[in-house]
């Protein structure tokens, strides 16, 4: 137990800058109060430090989830995408506020103000997406899972004056509960079809299953509803419907959270899944092929969703509906190449993404957020830094060679051809090259076509989110150096150490323990 | 005829490793990366907009430096060599390899060029330190940046140890020279000038690309000195080269020839060279007339063993430069713009650089690249000071008696120098220069050579008119003048020429003395037994255009005796030309004399009788209108590219952009608006579609071998 507690310490790093951050919001001191975004990166770098350190100290053999070194890989790269998270959300909440208070126009009044609030919600989503790859058993799979959504929920909502990010928070909230309750109803199969909750003994009684001719027909349908459910968190079709109208209402900062964190969550959560069953047979055709309609459908409704728009928001938030298909490829193929193209997208994904967000989160026309592709036209005259990094983000997204999207993109196809998936690979190309063309609209827009005459001049308004989408831009373009590490990273994150697969009765004391 | 391939001689073959032992002087590679320093300190200055002089003084410290660093290895020189820098392409498989390391092949040939590239090149930086000052803080910068790049780009043209380096200086030169041409970027017509140098010298270089892919394909290797192992292994016999057919030997002189006279501005592709007067001056002195231009010779010659494995690419090469030298004297003749007039004289006398090359004189053509270089450069000087100082005023009907004014006379008296020169002046290094070409034309046997001289020769009567023309007009008669366009806010009335200052006196002082000078060498002994031809022969001829140097190869020595050796008048036709070339030289002198200083009037009148008349109308106006080339151009060339371009823009904008890129664009289109329903916005619609999509996926897949099963037997029953 002392071993699992020890592996939770980033966990709980995040856990305490949760608490500090809540408490911090509603102090009266408002040097505290405008300093919460930093006090959350503080942690978030110290969790950053913590993981290698926390998993150099002890060895895995002995662990119990399924993919014991998944960890290391996944909480870096959570820490540090939700650095530039935080950063993206940099004087934006109670920005307003604060200013009246310190104008002396306003009071400090404590159920006011939200920064704090939402700067622990953050931290508390980053902490669910940790605590999925500790996962053992399903209960603590849904558990961390719900610890992912739940906050997400209020983010969205905490746009307080703005309507349409009422009505997102409300539709997220009601079709997220939907979701939640499918994954439950397969988990609930699940465990009819095994008898435990426990995802090693799931895992031994999925074998069991095979060798007597294939997985029960209960345990596949529990196993796709619970998929089912989790393709809500990474946005892919069906489950996809919500994304939209949540990405477009929620505030840009959130809408990079949501399109990284939860997908993020959702994708460890698919793969921790069907490790149960395993990759080495093939998985069984009912789940393969509803994975590969569900790509093939998530690829093509995502690209051709994101051609009709007008909202760079929704273009954006349809693309990375894209997106969450192309990692499908990866699943499908399954472990050494398919995963660690996954994870390795993951990363790349997660910061181009937040720097695409973060130069809409950083501008601002006529006092408003910026919305329309229009307000993009001619950004280069308004900041040249703004324009570039949008076309650099963007052209990441879209793969173009030289940049880090590309390289994420090739391991993705490659793996897929490896795993001879031929037809799926061609629907891949073909809906990535459908994808350029509202990509490299929004290049030209920001770098080539001319500002739009009526109106106020589209300006950048906040600095935090235009440095991020610099550096996720810088990282675009100097990534591909560290490819080659992150790939032998991403490859540890997915090797299950041999010792792991004898694990025929790991006795029901530990069972009862946890649950 | 039977001369030219006799004379393919075994070429100075010194073995690599004999060339590596050698100690390779490393600070050598300085004097190529010395401009690109410049050009780097030059970028600085131009980011912190530094508005003053620092600029120019960056760019003359580093080119003198380069010029010290070249002078101290022709000091030290002893044989060729080669000095590796780095290992840049290598590619090796199994029977073959591609090496083009960046690396100098220092030979005498290269130290010619470079002396006078890197010299003339820092002397012009001076000189356009004074007189770009009008633009300091604006384009100051830019301009000594390109003057950089360009000083890099030609150091590796000359000093590259293999074809694949030569091509990037090649290229490097061309993009430098659209730079600067295009410097006044505000002008229309610099911007049209700067375009057409670029797009007629890409013609030449599509030549020189697939010329360097035939000799990689021929000898397996772009290297000099493997080049000259492989023609020394064949003993230079064309018919032992069997690659692709054995075609190949006889297309590389071609193609070639095509990227010289593209770089080099002959016949047909020279309209970029006049039109290239645009640029500053001292940009036309350094690249259009002294450097730049002569890259062309320079590449002949350096190739020279390739040209003599094809029996008529040499006589090629002499009957072009022959009849572009004759064809632009013509049109020099009739223009009225002083640096016009200079650039067909340019044009006229690369002529007759390449008619040396191809008459088996590259001891010539390489003495008349050296002269030319200082006597053209203050030529150009000159006209930019006068254009500077009389507000851009070039027009030589507009300016006269330049001599007797304040401050002018430096400027009259060393273009005086300079017209002497080029005219052929007896005693100046330009009659001796061009004596070694034209001598040649009547020692060589070769198709029509004698016709080729004698043609020659009457082009150096009309050198010798042009130029005189020009300075009889312009710095002697009676003391008139009217202001150009570029007044600065002047009055023109009370308009005053501001004659130049220190560093422009300064320069033409100093290049004019280089250009009376430049006649020693001629006079020079030789150290190698039985060369004659001074100084310049002895650089030429440790080089690959060896064969081209009087006295340097047994087979000149077996005609050595007069009779098979051609003659003019039954003299020997060297010394025949000292007095041949003298008389033509003062007979075209007197012509502009009398036309243009005695009775400028009689010009005049003999223009309106000449068109007067039905009959010869036509000479002067063809003259004045360049002979209508550019127009021929136009109609032949440029309007049916034109009519195909705007015929594909149709197909491109009609068929591709509006059936093929926005049809296939709008299926996706249409199937989002088929899909868009499904968005409506409604939270219960969602619901159904998720719930619905994830039941339906879920039970097909579940039910996938029965509904298999059961389209199999439906098909089956349906199809017999």
């Amino acid at each position: 137990m002392a071993d699992r507690l020890w592996f939770l310490i980033p966990e709980f790093i995040l856990l305490a800058g949760a608490m500090v951050c809540a408490l911090g919001g509603i102090t009266k001191f408002a040097a505290v109060r405008r300093r919460i975004g930093f006090i959350a990166s503080v942690f978030l770098v110290i969790a950053c430090i913590a993981v290698p350190i926390v998993y150099g100290q002890q060895d895995r053999t002995h662990e119990e989830t399924m993919l014991p070194e998944l960890g290391y890989y996944v909480k870096i790269m959570v820490t540090f995408v939700g650095l530039l998270l935080v950063a993206t959300a940099g004087g934006l909440i109670d920005r307003g506020y604060e200013r009246a208070i310190g104008a002396g126009k306003d009071r400090f009044d404590a159920l006011r103000a939200s920064s704090g609030e939402f700067h622990a919600l953050l931290l508390l989503s980053l902490t669910g997406v940790m605590l999925i790859c500790e996962a053992r058993d399903l209960i603590w799979l849904f558990l961390a899972l719900e610890l992912v959504s739940l906050p997400t929920y209020v983010m969205v909502a905490i746009s307080r004056w703005s309507r349409t990010a009422q009505e997102a928070a409300m539709k997220y909230f009601f079709l997220g509960a939907l979701s939640a309750a499918l994954m439950l109803y397969g988990f609930a199969l699940l465990y009819a079809s095994t008898g435990t909750l426990v995802l090693q003994e799931i895992t031994a009684a999925f074998t069991e299953q095979q060798e007597n001719g294939g997985l029960v027909v209960l345990a596949q349908v529990g196993m796709l509803l619970a998929i089912f459910g989790l393709l809500y968190k990474i946005a892919a079709a069906p489950m996809h419907l919500y994304a939209p109208d949540v990405y477009q209402g929620a505030a840009s900062a959130v809408t990079a959270f949501l399109a990284f964190v939860p997908k993020t969550a959702g994708m460890i959560a698919i793969i921790i899944l069907l490790s149960t069953i395993g990759w080495e047979d093939g998985l069984p055709p009912a789940i393969e092929m509803a994975l590969w309609v569900v790509a093939v459908l998530t690829m093509i409704l995502g690209n051709i969703g994101a051609l009709l728009q007008r909202s760079a928001k929704r273009m954006l938030g349809y693309s990375s509906i894209a997106h969450s298909g192309y990692m499908l490829i990866g699943v499908i193929a399954g472990p050494e190449l398919g995963l660690q193209a996954v994870f390795v997208y993951l990363f790349i994904y997660g910061i181009t993404n937040t720097a695409a967000f973060a130069t809409l989160a950083s501008l601002s026309r006529n006092g408003k957020r910026v919305d329309s592709l229009e307000d993009l036209a001619g950004l280069y005259r308004a900041s040249p830094l703004a324009a570039a990094s949008m076309a650099v983000s963007c052209g990441s997204l879209l793969g173009i060679p030289p940049l880090f999207g590309f390289w994420g993109k090739l391991l993705l196809f490659a793996a897929g051809i490896a795993a001879g998936q031929i037809s799926l690979i061609i629907v891949a190309a073909v809906s990535s090259a459908i994808s350029a063309w509202y990509y490299l609209r929004l290049i030209g827009l920001a770098l080539l076509s001319s500002p739009q005459n009526h109106g106020e001049a589209t300006k950048v308004t906040l600095r935090w989110p235009l440095a991020v989408a610099v550096v996720g831009a810088c990282i675009a373009i100097a990534g591909p150096m560290v490819l080659e590490s992150m790939m032998t990273d991403a490859k540890e994150a997915i090797t299950v150490p041999e010792t792991e697969l004898v694990m025929p009765s790991l006795s029901l004391e530990v069972d009862g323990e946890t649950t | 005829m039977i001369s030219i391939m006799q004379s393919i001689v075994a070429t100075p073959v010194v073995p690599i490793d004999q060339l590596l032992d050698q100690v390779a002087p490393s600070w050598a590679q300085f004097i190529l990366w010395m401009p690109l320093i410049s050009l780097a300190l030059c970028g600085l200055c131009g980011a912190f907009k530094v508005k003053s002089k620092a600029p120019a003084v960056i760019t003359i410290v580093s080119l003198a430096t380069s010029f010290v660093l070249t002078l101290m290895l022709y000091i030290g020189y002893e044989g060729a060599q080669i000095i590796p820098i780095f290992d840049w392409i290598q590619i090796h498989w199994s029977g073959g390899s591609f090496i083009a390391n960046f690396a100098l092949y220092i030979d005498s040939l290269t130290l010619l060029w470079m002396l006078f590239v890197t010299g003339l090149g820092t002397l012009i930086a001076i000189y356009a330190s004074e007189y770009m000052e009008h633009d300091v803080g604006k384009g100051y910068t830019r301009f000594f940046a390109g003057v950089s790049v360009f000083l890099f780009a030609m150091s590796c043209l000359v000093m590259g140890d293999n074809l694949l380096m030569l091509y990037l200086g090649w290229e490097g030169v061309g993009f430098a020279s659209y730079w600067l041409i295009g410097y006044f970027y505000q002008r229309p017509a610099a911007v049209a000038a700067a375009k057409k140098a670029f797009i007629v010298n890409r013609i030449g270089d599509l030549g020189l690309a697939l010329a360097i892919y035939l000799i990689w394909a021929t000898f397996g290797t772009i290297q000099y000195d493997g080049i000259a192992t492989a023609l020394a292994a064949h003993h230079g016999d064309a018919e032992t080269f069997t690659t692709f057919g054995g075609w190949t030997v006889h297309a590389i002189p071609y193609l070639l020839m095509l990227a010289a006279f593209g770089k080099s501005a002959q016949l047909p592709l020279y309209v970029w060279l006049p039109d290239a007067m645009e640029g500053p001056t001292p940009v036309s002195a350094l690249i259009h007339a002294a450097t730049m231009v002569t890259a062309g010779v320079y590449l002949i010659a350096r190739t020279y063993p390739l040209f003599q494995l094809d029996e008529y690419a040499l006589p090629t090469v002499a009957w072009v430069g022959g009849i572009t030298a004759l064809f632009a004297a013509t049109i020099g003749m009739a223009q009225y713009d002083i640096k016009r007039i200079m650039a067909y004289s340019t044009v006229s006398q690369l002529g007759y650089m390449f008619l040396g090359l191809g008459v088996l004189s590259s001891y010539g053509a390489a003495y008349h690249v050296f002269t030319h270089a200082f006597f053209k450069a203050v030529l150009f000087l000159t006209c930019g000071a006068i254009m500077h100082g009389f507000a851009g005023q070039l027009d030589l009907r507009k300016l006269s008696g330049l001599r007797k004014m304040r401050g002018w006379k430096i400027v009259s008296y060393t273009m005086l120098i300079g017209c002497l020169c080029l005219a052929g002046f007896p005693f100046t290094s330009g009659y001796f220069s061009k004596d070694a070409i034209l001598a040649e034309a009547f020692v060589t046997q070769g198709p029509g050579f004698k016709m080729l001289g004698w043609l020659a020769i009457f082009t150096a009567g009309l050198t010798a008119y042009y130029t005189f023309r020009v300075w009889f007009r312009v710095c002697c008669g009676p003391v008139h003048y009217e202001p150009g366009d570029e007044l600065h806010g002047d009055d023109p009335a009370t308009f005053h020429p501001h004659a130049p200052r220190i560093a422009i006196n300064f320069v033409l002082i100093a290049i004019a003395s280089g250009a009376i000078i430049a006649a020693l060498p001629y006079f020079m002994e030789n150290k190698t037994d039985g060369l004659t031809g001074g100084w310049v022969a002895e650089m030429v001829n440790d080089s690959p255009a060896k064969a081209g140097v009087p006295g340097a190869v047994a087979t000149h020595d077996a005609h050595g005796d007069h009779g098979a050796h051609g003659s003019i008048l039954g003299m020997d036709p060297h010394k025949a030309m000292y007095y041949i070339s003298a008389v033509v030289g003062m007979i075209g002198l007197g012509l502009a004399f009398f036309f243009h200083l005695a009775r400028r009037k009689a010009a005049d009148s003999l223009r309106s009788k000449l068109l007067a008349s039905n009959a010869t109308r036509w000479l002067p106006t063809a003259m004045e209108n360049k002979w209508y080339v550019d127009e021929f151009y136009i109609a032949t060339i440029r309007t049916p590219l034109w009519i195909l371009g705007k015929l594909f823009a149709l197909i491109d904008r009609g068929i591709i952009d509006g059936l093929l890129v926005n049809g296939i664009a709008g299926i996706p289109r249409a199937i989002a608006k088929w899909f868009s329903p499904l968005h409506n916005g409604a939270v219960q619609s969602y619901a159904v579609s998720m719930i619905g999509g994830a039941a339906l996926i879920v039970l097909l897949m579940m039910f996938m071998p029965e509904i298999m099963s059961f389209l199999q037997s439906t098909l089956i029953g349906a199809t017999p």
